[in-house]
């Protein structure tokens, strides 16, 4: 075949890099006994560590191991990982100790009904999470989504992981490297060599001579050398509408081995920003995430250390040596340009908060290596596509994160006030906002069937936040069967709640399982 | 809850056992556990399934002799209403394992002091007037010894069966004449496509470690089911 893309060149190692690869080579089988065999190769520098960003998954990263390859007792056993069931938030409506669940799984008979309007009109309604999914009532005492006796993947309640990300890029490459074939290069790239077309024929390492490729991932961070240095695609900042800009990030220990491990991330508004708190069986990792236009370094390390006193002791936060991340809130005009294409922080990014990175990284993994394209002369036409697809879930994380700031109620602090003044809320989250005043959010709601974040997911936000939705003027012709339909439901979330919590065991109790026996398959 | 002491004369010298079946002596249940040397006998009356321990997710091979906690269809008035009864059923109220250190640990010998059979003026004396071993205790002795070599040799078989892929999820859909119906889940079987897809050098090697016939025997013991259904028939119907 004429111009056939062959031979695929990842610059950067990372989750980013290393997830790419993965993906694509176990999609895409390399058989180096073929005449013209299909080649992933992945160039990492020795001298750069990762950053490290991304501590925290979707449920999607479990279709993406088991698609890579990897069994989950060695992904849990080797990346110090943990289950992750959602996101639990305190402070982030009037900061006096309120907090409201996120959960992964979607509201009971999400398809066939839509709980919302049933749940506003409950006179002692229980909080919109608990009412509608039995899975935040599993948070408090810090259980898991699943027993030792449920297959690998399989679960009891939707999870995602909580993970050391160091470890997990390092378990990938032994992966990818191993058993998927995937070429290691150790070197770094002196210079980006165009073809007569105006396509990257190669790059050049110090240690490895030039290496050519059909396509380039870039998966090089912030420095986003090959799309961001190479071909000037220009950087779009987003920080009108989400103004944190620095984290501070830091791992405290357990204050003893058996403490529970938390069953979702834990996030805490503070006055300029907010802390995330992850537990991971080995230690939790937190950090806080702020503005630098409305706080000073020294004084967010102060609010940070006093969020770690409380929860972990006067010791951890005087042992407590805060890693300081500057980036800039935002991502690229377009993504992948000629036959090159950028993957993870060389692509945007945004805040932690709802933990998008790595689900982005996923997602672009995923459609390159299901739409990569036969030969150069299709490649443009995929890449439009993954141009529109990818502006499209950057503007909704944009979009989703706001709506966070702009339910809450706080007007503590220049940060919250500025957080709703109009000029900071795009467009189309007003409008959004505008409508569900009058109709809950629904299947119709979602813009396209691969949303990044489901409407079930602007449900618990908006209900979470105490946002209102009025009732409705006008009855439907079934409103009595719907509203029998809905009570029952509501009965049988809150027993399936009562015996979940009887039937599920603590976090920590399970994973000391997994080290020991491991999940069966089936 | 159980209470075991390896066996000896001068603690247990005075005990006795009750023999015979019934609830009362602790075999209400539901299934029991069994392993590939006894298949042969276990497939003549019961179907053999596969469940997960609950405490390791690990698997292990059972006996169905019931459909409910606490079910033995097998059960009747005078006694255990089956030409064969599994093993882990008549070793009881003992256990046997291997006691102290080094590679030739001889196999060691405990009683549930806990358990319903064991009685301290009812049943079969375990000892002699002159300490020594009785009739009953031998024959229970030598019982144990092939448990133990049924379960050494048994030892490799779920692992087998999991490199394999022979293992597949069944669910049983039981339909009763008093119209009653039932989804009994959690329970694995033996995978027979891929059973009859295995190649010649696997055939062999499971042959060789004496697998081969269990894997038969578990995928004809299945149409016992059909037993256990006309039991639970006759109990209700």
């Amino acid at each position: 075949m004429k111009d056939s893309v062959q031979r695929i060149v990842i610059v950067g190692g990372g989750s980013a890099g290393w997830l790419s690869a993965g993906v694509i080579a176990a999609e895409h089988r390399i058989d180096p006994q073929a005449e013209r065999p299909f080649e992933v190769l992945l160039i990492e520098s020795p001298d750069v560590p990762t950053i490290g960003v991304g501590e925290g998954t979707w449920p999607s990263m479990r279709s993406t191991l088991q698609r890579i390859g990897l069994a989950e007792t060695d992904f849990l056993r080797e990346c110090d990982a943990s289950f992750k069931q959602g996101t639990f938030f305190r402070n982030w409506l009037t900061g006096d100790g309120d907090t409201y669940c996120h959960p992964f799984t979607i509201p009971v008979d999400f398809a066939e009904t839509n709980i919302a309007p049933h749940w506003l009109a409950l006179a002692d309604a229980p909080p919109y999470a608990d009412a509608v999914t039995p899975q935040s009532a599993l948070f408090a005492d810090c259980l898991a989504p699943k027993q030792i006796t449920t297959p690998e993947y399989a679960f009891v309640v939707n999870y995602g992981y909580h993970l050391d990300a160091g470890k997990f890029a390092e378990l990938l490459r032994k992966h990818c490297t191993g058993k998927l074939g995937v070429n290691h290069v150790k070197a770094n790239v002196s210079q980006v060599n165009a073809a007569d077309n105006g396509d990257i024929r190669s790059v050049t390492t110090d240690r490895a001579g030039e290496i050519e490729g059909d396509l380039f991932i870039d998966c090089t961070g912030t420095k986003c050398l090959l799309l961001g240095e190479h071909f000037q695609v220009p950087f779009q900042s987003q920080q009108g509408y989400l103004f944190n800009d620095t984290a501070l990030a830091v791992q405290v220990p357990y204050a003893d081995a058996d403490q529970p491990i938390q069953s979702c991330t834990h996030s805490t508004a503070q006055p300029s920003g907010w802390i995330w708190d992850i537990g991971l069986p080995t230690r939790r990792g937190t950090g806080h995430v702020y503005s630098s236009a409305h706080i000073s370094d020294d004084e967010a390390a102060g609010q940070l250390l006093a969020y770690i006193r409380d929860v972990a002791g006067d010791d951890a936060a005087a042992d407590a040596a805060p890693r300081k991340i500057r980036f800039e809130p935002g991502y690229r005009q377009e993504f992948w340009h000629r036959n090159c294409v950028a993957i993870g922080m060389s692509s945007g990014f945004i805040e932690p908060l709802e933990a998008s990175a790595l689900v982005m990284i996923e997602l672009a993994a995923g459609m390159i290596a299901d739409q990569l394209p036969a030969t150069r002369e299709v490649m443009d036409i995929v890449a439009r596509r993954y141009n529109r697809k990818f502006l499209r879930h950057w503007s909704q994380i944009i979009e989703f994160l706001k709506l966070h700031y702009v339910l809450s109620a706080r007007a503590d602090s220049p940060y919250w006030q500025e957080n709703h003044s109009a000029a900071s809320i795009p467009d189309k989250l007003r409008e959004q906002l505008a409508v569900w005043r009058y109709r809950s959010p629904w299947h119709q709601d979602a813009e396209a069937v691969d949303d990044l974040f489901p409407v079930p997911s602007y449900q618990y936000i908006l209900y979470g936040m105490g946002f209102r939705t009025a009732a409705r003027p006008t009855r439907s012709h079934q409103q009595d069967q719907r509203q029998r339909r809905a009570a029952e439901l509501f009965r049988k979330n809150a027993e399936r709640a009562a015996q979940l919590q009887q039937a599920l065991p603590g976090n920590r109790e399970l994973l000391d399982k997994v080290r020991e026996f491991g999940f069966q398959k089936l | 809850m159980s209470q075991y002491e390896t066996l000896n004369t001068e603690q247990h010298g005075h005990l006795r056992i009750r023999t015979g079946y019934g609830k009362a002596l602790g075999d209400g249940i539901m299934y029991v556990m069994t392993y590939p040397m006894e298949f042969r006998d276990i497939q003549n009356c019961y179907p053999i399934l596969f469940a997960k321990d609950p405490n390791t997710g690990g698997f292990y091979a059972a006996a169905l002799l019931g459909f409910e906690p606490d079910q033995n269809l097998f059960l009747k008035d005078d006694g255990w209403d089956a030409n064969y009864v599994p093993t882990l059923v008549q070793r009881q109220p003992f256990l046997i394992g291997t006691g102290g250190e080094g590679d030739d640990r001889p196999p060691v010998v405990s009683v549930d002091l806990d358990h319903p059979r064991v009685s301290q003026d009812e049943g079969e004396a375990l000892f002699n007037d002159d300490g020594e071993p009785s009739e009953f205790l031998n024959q229970k002795i030598a019982l144990l010894d092939q448990l133990h070599r049924g379960l050494q040799h048994g030892a490799g078989f779920i692992d087998a069966l999991l490199q394999h892929e022979l293992l597949e999820q069944i669910t049983l859909d039981l339909a009763f004449n008093d119209g009653s119906k039932q989804a009994l889940e959690g329970l694995y079987c033996i995978a027979e496509e891929r059973l009859y897809q295995l190649r010649g050098d696997v055939l062999e090697s499971l042959n060789q470690a004496g697998y081969l016939q269990p894997v038969f025997m578990a995928v004809a013991s299945l149409s016992r089911t059909r037993d256990l259904i006309e039991r639970r028939n006759r109990l209700r119907p």
